[in-house]
Parts: structure tokens; sequence; C-alpha cells
């Protein structure tokens, strides 16, 4: 695009510029740094010329353009500051005043209003306008999204970044000239859609609001702290907007971060989560058969004393940790050097919601071939296996839908059911659930137990994939084990770099099997049979460690094996579908959870203790793709603490201090020692994500079945945290069928 | 000799005219204000503590806009706002102030809320007596700032 044949020269306010043939005018005076109002061009949507903000002058044209729909030519000469366009803006703006409230002192969008900051610029103050203006009451589309009428300035925005870039459509249209207003799409009146809150973050106006920030504050009285989302592991930054120790709401304004100004509704409203009643803040202990509140020594000095002496007593090997897909990589890490250097256990594992360790030991060696999120957008061809991006992956699916839109990207995909990507996808390989392995097989051609008429598509693709050069490849948690490999072996083949996307679930859980919370593997998927590598551990920590591989989770729950086990931020009972009873668990001494919420596992524990969240807490997150970012606190914690210093607590009460005292001389140890974490501390401060390889070289061990899977949440559901955000439990879509949506 | 006339004659004047003053000032209307024990007058401009209206209906006059707080150069005004629901109607816009509090440990009384508010819904009232043993005590609230109903609720 840059070279100088394509290229176009041409003067913007007396300033020669040079910018690619095909650019539009508006976007070349900005590159001079002439801001030229719009209101109804944005970027990556589709023209719409309706708002007539954008008008310039051009030389030898004999009316004012606008800027937003003129392709720059050579040798044109436009202004953008003459009187003649400032008379003009101001003209305009008194046209889309005529039926405007002067509703300021109560719009939401006062204080950060592009109407409110043109007006101010250019005055329109004055109204010639003297007949009634057209009024409607305000509406309420759905639990989310408000829509205020005569606020609307008809930008269309919001009905385009719906169609366009969400896929969803669910934004109209109606009635016409000055009575012309947006509809949704149910017949009532009411919004049926994702509920994503794009729309009301695009208004330009106060037009569209959102149920949760309507009517309590003003832009200028709240906190804003840029964090990456809690809920699922595409990382999204988010910025909170905080009042009160209380998140209102979150959005992404200034497109900083991975997801530019994409969020979903867990980014955007599901924070509410944090202040839920429900909310445990003080310790639980077990008295006379009940949980009852105590104070955080006695809790801890319980646990100390009593997992202490089942150690001791019937060993290391009767313990058991279950470690968390939403903590922080310094408390994964602290985790995994608790369990193994002081309580001597590999007993040590997570619900794995996608198969990152099976990926590491097919990819060895080539961290290249991992796949940054905004490489998505870029792609030229996506394979997507298993999985279901729309609800499990939004920004994901949104790279997607942006990829092909845009750039024309081929998307293929094998699934089981007929995800909502179909719409974008060249080819869809429909194949029975639970035969993604097969599927795999057969694009190698080998022989398998799929029917004919599937092979032959999956033949197809196969064809089709050939010829396309740099295919990323996403799979689910579908795909896990040999699976893996196999599919690695297959798309190495194809033409250009194939890299890959493993998906999984949560906001860390990537982070949680990069820093070995595994039976097997140390953290960076080092191998603990390597018995070099187990002495390099050995080393760091100060600490013999034990060489035999642990249980792993579905041993560890319900097998008989364990006396006492520690759970953090994971509700096996639920995840793992076992009833709710202790016996379910084994014949357990001690059981010791923390958590957010009294979930289904932390009502059978002996010991509860309160958990900060994500947004009360610092520490790193790295996501789904393997990118890392810093997490910012948002919110002051109050009495419940973090699992790190909960962690730290417990080794002092133990009497065997853990010697890392922050989470930053955590990271620090991480990144000097866990292969392919060595990231640049500059870049994670300046808020990047900054991505991260890690490699062992060790070969993959192969996965049982039933360890790698994942909890499918929907657009609405976010685990444990899903259940107690209002904002998610509100929609009503959350209880339709996906193939609605 | 002379010297003592003249001493005599400017003793009489000195005092004549001193004591003219009081005499004039004797029949003059009375300024000093007897508070505590009789109440204190007002300048009609007088800035003291705050009132919040109410319109002719009875309605809060504030919407919660959170302009007088923009403009409080000390910060001491504390809004929070809520929405008006068809059976709760505090003010007469979509929204009220549900907590409105202004600290008078901080308050300097310039007026720039009162210049501020686009509903003329904060004015300064005439109220000085601040003084107290308990700091927290100055932070006044909606209920003492608020202007009385118009009718008393019927029962
Ligand atoms: S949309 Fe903007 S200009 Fe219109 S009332 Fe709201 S803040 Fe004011
Ligand atoms: S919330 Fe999202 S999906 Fe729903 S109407 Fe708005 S843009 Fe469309
Ligand atoms: S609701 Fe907002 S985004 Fe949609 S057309 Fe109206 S002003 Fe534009
Ligand atoms: S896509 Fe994922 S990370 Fe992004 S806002 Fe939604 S839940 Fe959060
Ligand atoms: S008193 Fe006036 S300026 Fe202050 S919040 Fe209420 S309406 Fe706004
Ligand atoms: S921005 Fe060009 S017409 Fe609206």
């Amino acid at each position: 695009m840059s070279e100088t044949q394509n290229s176009v020269q041409l003067t913007v306010d007396g300033r020669a510029i040079d910018v690619p043939s095909g650019t539009l005018l508006i976007e070349a005076c900005k590159s001079t740094g002439h801001e030229v109002p719009s209101f109804c061009y944005y970027p990556g949507l589709s023209l719409q010329a309706a708002c007539r903000m954008c008008l310039v002058e051009i030389e030898k044209t004999p009316k004012l353009q606008t800027a937003c729909t003129v392709v720059v030519q050579p040798g044109m000469i436009v202004r953008t500051e003459t009187p003649q366009v400032a008379e003009a803006r101001k003209n305009m703006l008194e046209f889309l005043l005529t039926n405007h409230p002067l509703d300021c002192p109560v719009c939401d969008k006062g204080g950060e209003c592009e109407l409110q900051d043109m007006v101010f610029r250019y005055g329109a103050a004055e109204s010639r306008f003297v007949e009634e203006k057209e009024h409607q009451p305000e509406q309420q589309f759905s639990p989310i999204v408000y829509f205020d009428y005569p606020r609307c300035i008809l930008c269309f925005r919001c009905v385009r970044v719906c169609d366009e870039a969400m896929d969803v459509k669910a934004l109209g249209i109606g009635q016409r000239g000055v009575r012309t207003l947006i509809i949704p799409n149910r017949p009532d009146g009411t919004l049926e859609c994702e509920e994503c809150g794009m729309c009301i973050d695009i208004c330009p106006v106060g037009a569209l609001t959102s149920h949760q920030y309507r009517y309590k504050t003003r832009p200028w009285e709240m906190n804003y702290v840029g964090t990456p989302c809690a809920h699922c592991g595409d990382g999204c930054k988010t910025t909170l907007n905080v009042r009160n120790n209380q998140i209102l709401r979150g959005n992404n304004r200034d497109m900083t971060g991975i997801n530019g100004e994409f969020l979903c509704i867990k980014g955007r409203y599901a924070g509410d989560f944090t202040h839920h009643p429900e909310r445990l803040r003080q310790p639980l202990l077990r008295r006379n058969g009940q949980l009852q509140p105590a104070s955080w020594e006695e809790a801890l000095g319980f646990v100390a004393q009593h997992l202490k002496e089942i150690t001791k007593r019937s060993g290391p090997r009767t313990v058991g940790f279950l470690g968390s897909n939403r903590t922080t990589n310094e408390e994964n890490y602290l985790l995994a050097r608790f369990a193994r250097t002081v309580v001597g256990t590999n007993n040590l594992d997570h619900h794995r919601t996608a198969d990152f360790a099976a990926l590491a030991g097919a990819l060895h060696g080539e961290p290249v071939r991992y796949a940054a999120s905004g490489d998505l957008s870029r792609a030229s061809a996506i394979l997507l296996v298993g999985n279901d991006p729309t609800h499990n992956h939004p920004l994901l699916a949104w790279n997607i839908r942006s990829a092909v839109r845009q750039h024309g990207a081929h998307l293929y995909i094998i699934n089981s059911r007929r995800i909502k990507l179909r719409r974008q996808a060249r080819q869809l390989v429909e194949i029975p659930s639970g035969k993604e392995a097969a599927a795999i097989e057969a694009l190698h051609g080998a022989p398998t137990d799929i029917s004919a008429a599937t092979q032959q598509e999956l033949a197809t693709l196969r064809a089709a994939l050939e010829k396309e050069s740099d295919v990323i490849v996403l799979f689910g948690a579908e795909v896990f084990g040999s699976a893996v490999s196999r599919l690695v072996e297959f798309s190495r083949q194809l033409p250009g770099v194939t890299r890959y996307i493993a998906l999984g679930d949560y906001a860390n859980s990537r982070g949680a099997a990069d820093m070995g919370l595994l039976p097997d593997r140390l953290p960076g998927y080092a191998s603990l049979k390597d018995a070099l590598t187990r002495k390099k551990w050995e080393q760091v920590w100060g600490a013999a460690l034990p060489s035999e591989p642990g249980l792993h989770a579905k041993q560890m729950l319900g097998g008989n094996q364990l006396r006492a086990l520690y759970v953090i931020g994971s509700n096996p009972v639920r995840t793992f579908g076992l009833p709710q009873t202790r016996e379910a668990l084994g014949e357990l001494e001690l059981l010791v959870v923390h958590e957010l919420f009294l979930t289904e596992t932390a009502r059978l524990a002996d010991v509860v203790l309160p958990a900060a969240s994500a947004y009360e807490k610092d520490g790193t997150f790295t996501n789904t793709c393997g990118e890392v970012q810093r997490l910012k606190r948002a919110l002051d914690p109050g009495a419940v603490r973090t699992d790190f210093e909960i962690i730290r607590l417990l080794s002092y009460a133990w009497g065997t201090p853990l010697p890392l005292r922050s989470s930053e001389a955590a990271f620090e140890e991480i990144r000097q020692h866990v292969r392919g974490y060595r990231v640049s501390q500059a870049q994670l401060v300046a808020g990047q994500a900054v991505r991260c390889a890690p490699t062992s070289g060790h070969a993959a061990a192969d996965t049982p079945p039933g360890l790698v899977f994942s909890a499918d949440d929907s657009l609405f559901t976010s685990g444990t945290l899903g259940r107690y955000s209002a904002a998610l439990n509100s929609v009503s879509e959350r209880d339709l069928p996906r193939s609605r949506l | 000799m002379p010297s003592i006339l003249k001493e005599a004659a400017e003793t009489a004047f000195t005092l004549a005219k001193g004591f003219s003053v009081t005499l004039r000032t004797l029949f003059r209307p009375t300024v000093t204000e007897n508070y505590p024990d009789e109440p204190v007058r007002f300048e009609a401009r007088y800035r003291g503590i705050h009132v919040l209206h109410r319109d002719e209906n009875g309605l809060e006059k504030c919407v919660a806009c959170f302009l007088c707080a923009a403009a409080c150069p000390v910060q001491c005004i504390y809004i929070e706002a809520a929405d008006n629901t068809a059976e709760t109607r505090i003010s007469a816009s979509e929204r009220y102030a549900s907590v409105y509090n202004i600290d008078y440990s901080r308050c300097i009384f310039c007026g720039y809320c009162v210049e501020a508010c686009p509903t003329d819904a904060i004015t300064h009232g005439h109220g000085f007596e601040l003084a107290t043993y308990n700091i927290a005590d100055m932070v006044y609230r909606k209920e003492d700032l608020l202007a009385q109903p118009l009718k008393p609720p019927r029962t």
C-alpha cells in the first residue's frame, strides 16, 4: 500500500501530504492533524454521508464536499478551516439541533458527547427553530439497551456496527423524514441480540444508553482503570469506570488494547459481580458441622495446622491442589511452588479448557507459530476446528468477522454444530459430535469411521486449504492430546507459515497451564521426568522436587487417594458434574476453598477463604493466544485477600515462608526462569499485550480423555462469576437456544 | 491669662463637638443586632447555608446533573443520582439526586454552585449557624438542605 507508485499527493490546509491511493479524504486530513468533525463516518464501517458535518472545501469544486466519501485524488487542494467551512458546520449543527432536546444536564452523554463538543466548538446555540419539537418517550429496548428518540441524530452508526461488525442486524431504521427512528428487531419493540453494547458505545450522542450507567453519575466523577477483562480467555482490555469502589461500566474508548473498541456484554457490564450482596467477605470455618465466620488468623492457622498434620501422617501424595483459570500468573506460579516445594506433592491440576500443553509440545522450539489475536483480523485464511467463538471467544469471533469482511479472508470450519460463524465461512463441514479427532485423521487422508459424505467434504476442505497460505488454525477443547499433534502435523504441510491458537475458556486458562498447574509439568511445560529441568527448578526454588507425576484432576476428585484437597478459585463439583456431597469428593479430612462466592464446592469445605477478584488485584494474565497483560487494581478489596497473599500467609503459618513477597517479585522470577516468558516489562507497564511463547522442547504426553473440556459458556454466562452478575442474568437471550443468535 | 480662657473655650468646643456626635446618633435608627436575643437581618444576597428548592408542584428542582459539584472549587458537594420511576417521582426530570451532601467544613460560600445550576435548584440561604463540636456534623445531607414541601402531605 505504501509504495510510491500507489501513493497520492495532495495539499491539506497548505500542507503537502502523501497518502496511499484509495484513502478517504477525511482520513487523509486526520493524518495531518486536522480532525474533520464527523458523526456518521466511523472507521471500519460502511459509508453513510448522512450528517454532512465533514464538509470541506476542495479547490475547483464549486460546492463543499463531504470528506468522508471523497477518495483522495492527485493534486487535490483541500481546506478544512475556512470561514465558509466553519459556517457550514455551524448550520449543519443547527439542523441537528432542530429536534434535539435541551437535555444535557440530565443526559448520560453530557461531558463526553460529540454533539455537545461540536456545538461548543462551532456554536449554534441560538436556534431559529420555533416550531414544536418532535417528541417520543424513552424506550427500553432490552434490559441493557435504552433508546431516547429525541436525542438521536440519525447517524446510523448503531445500525451499521450491529449489522456489519457484530453480524447481528438487530437494529433497523423506521419511519422517514423528521420522524425517522431506530427500531429494534422484535415486533413488540424490544431487542433480541448479543447485548454487546457496541451500539451504545458507538452512539455519538446520548440516544442509546445502558441500564447500568443510566442516570447514575457523570463521566468526570469516575476513575478510569484499564485492565484485562475478568471473563473469557480473549483478554480484551476494558476500561472500568469506577465510582465509590463500584464498577459502573466498562468500555474501551481510547481503543488501546488488543480489542480496539470491541467488548462483549461481559467486559462492558459484567463487572457487577464484584459487589454482589452474596460476595464472601470473611473467612468461614466449619464448626459443629456449620460454616461460621472466623478471623483470618484463625482460619489460616487451622488450614496450616491440619494440612501439615495430614502431610506428615499420610504423606504428601495424599494432598491435592486444584488451581484456577481466573487467578493471575503470579498466583498460579506461587501455588505451583507451594504445592511442589512446601507440601512436596505433584498432585496439582486445574480444569483444563484447552490442551495448551499438547500444543506447546507439538510446536516445540517454534514460538513464531503461536498466532496473536490481532493476527486473526489480518489473516488470509483461517481454519477453525470445534468451539463456538461467537459465544466462547467473542473477541476472536469479531476479529475473524473483520478479517472476512475487510480483507476477504477465507474461513473454513469443522464443527459438530452449525455455529454462527458459518455465515462468514467458505465451507463448514458438519461432523458428528466427538468426531473432531477422526475428522483430523480424515484430513490426513487416513481411514476413519466418519460417513463417506463427510469424508468427501473434508477432502474438498483439504484441497481448498492446500491452495491457501499462512493459515491460522484455531481449535477448541474438542481437540486434545494426540489429535493436537495430528492437527499440527497436517497443517504444517500447508503453504506459508501456519500459526495456531488453542481456545481456552477463562481469563487465565492459558496462564494456569503455562505456570505449570499440571501434575506432570513444571512452569513453561517443562517435563517433570526430565532430570535436568527438575534440577534447574530445584535450584531456582531452593528445595527438592518430587519426581513422580502427580494425580490429575479426575483422579483427585473422588478417587479416594487424597486426604486433603485444596481448591483455589474453581468449582469442581459443578464443572466436573459431581453430586453435591462431601463423599463425592473422596474420603477427605480437609477441604479448603478460596472463593468469591459460596459455590457448590465451597459449601462442602471445612475452610472457605474469601478471595479478591481480578479487578481487585495486581498481577498478569495470559490470554488464550499467549498475550501477557498486566492487571490494574480498580477496586479496593476491603477485607478479602488476594490468592497470592493467602498462599504466602499460609506458607508463613506452615513454617516454610515462600520468599516471593509481591506479585512483581513473582513475575520477575517467572520472566527469568519460565522459557518464553522473558517479555518486556516496559511494554507491560505501558499497558500493552506482550506475546509470550512458552516452549519446553519436551514432547507432549498424551492427555487422557475427560480432562480437557470446555465449560461451553455462552455470551451470557461466565462460570461462577456469571452467576453473580445481575447484568448477565437480566437478559432474556440467556435462555434462548443458541441457534437463534 | 488669655491662655487659660483660650484653653477653657477650646475644651468646651471639643466637648460640644464630641457630644454632638453622640447626640446625633441618639436620634438615628439603631443598627446593632441583638443576636442571639433577636433574629439577625440579612441582605438579600447574603451567601449562607444552601437551600435545595422545589418547583411549583412540590417536586425537587435538582436533576442531579453534577454541575454544581463540578463547579465547586473545594469539591465539597457529593451527589448520587438515580432514576425517577413511574411509582416514585422525586424530580420533574428523568433523574434526581438520591444523595446530596455539602461538607460545610470545606465550603467557602463562593456561590459557584448556584451559578452553575441549570435548574435554579440550589441557592444560598441565610442560615449561618454552623458551629458544632463534631466535624462530622458539618456534612449536611439533602434532608437538611431541602426546602419544606409546599403543603404538608395529606394524611
Ligand atoms: S446528546 Fe449530547 S447534546 Fe444532546 S442532550 Fe445529550 S449531552 Fe446534550
Ligand atoms: S447491543 Fe450489540 S447486538 Fe445488540 S443491538 Fe446493540 S450492537 Fe446490536
Ligand atoms: S441512536 Fe445514536 S448511533 Fe444510532 S443513529 Fe441515533 S445517534 Fe446515531
Ligand atoms: S470477549 Fe472475552 S475478554 Fe473480551 S470483553 Fe468479552 S468476555 Fe471479556
Ligand atoms: S443542584 Fe443544580 S447543579 Fe447541582 S446537581 Fe442539582 S440541578 Fe445540577
Ligand atoms: S461524516 Fe461525512 S457526512 Fe457524516
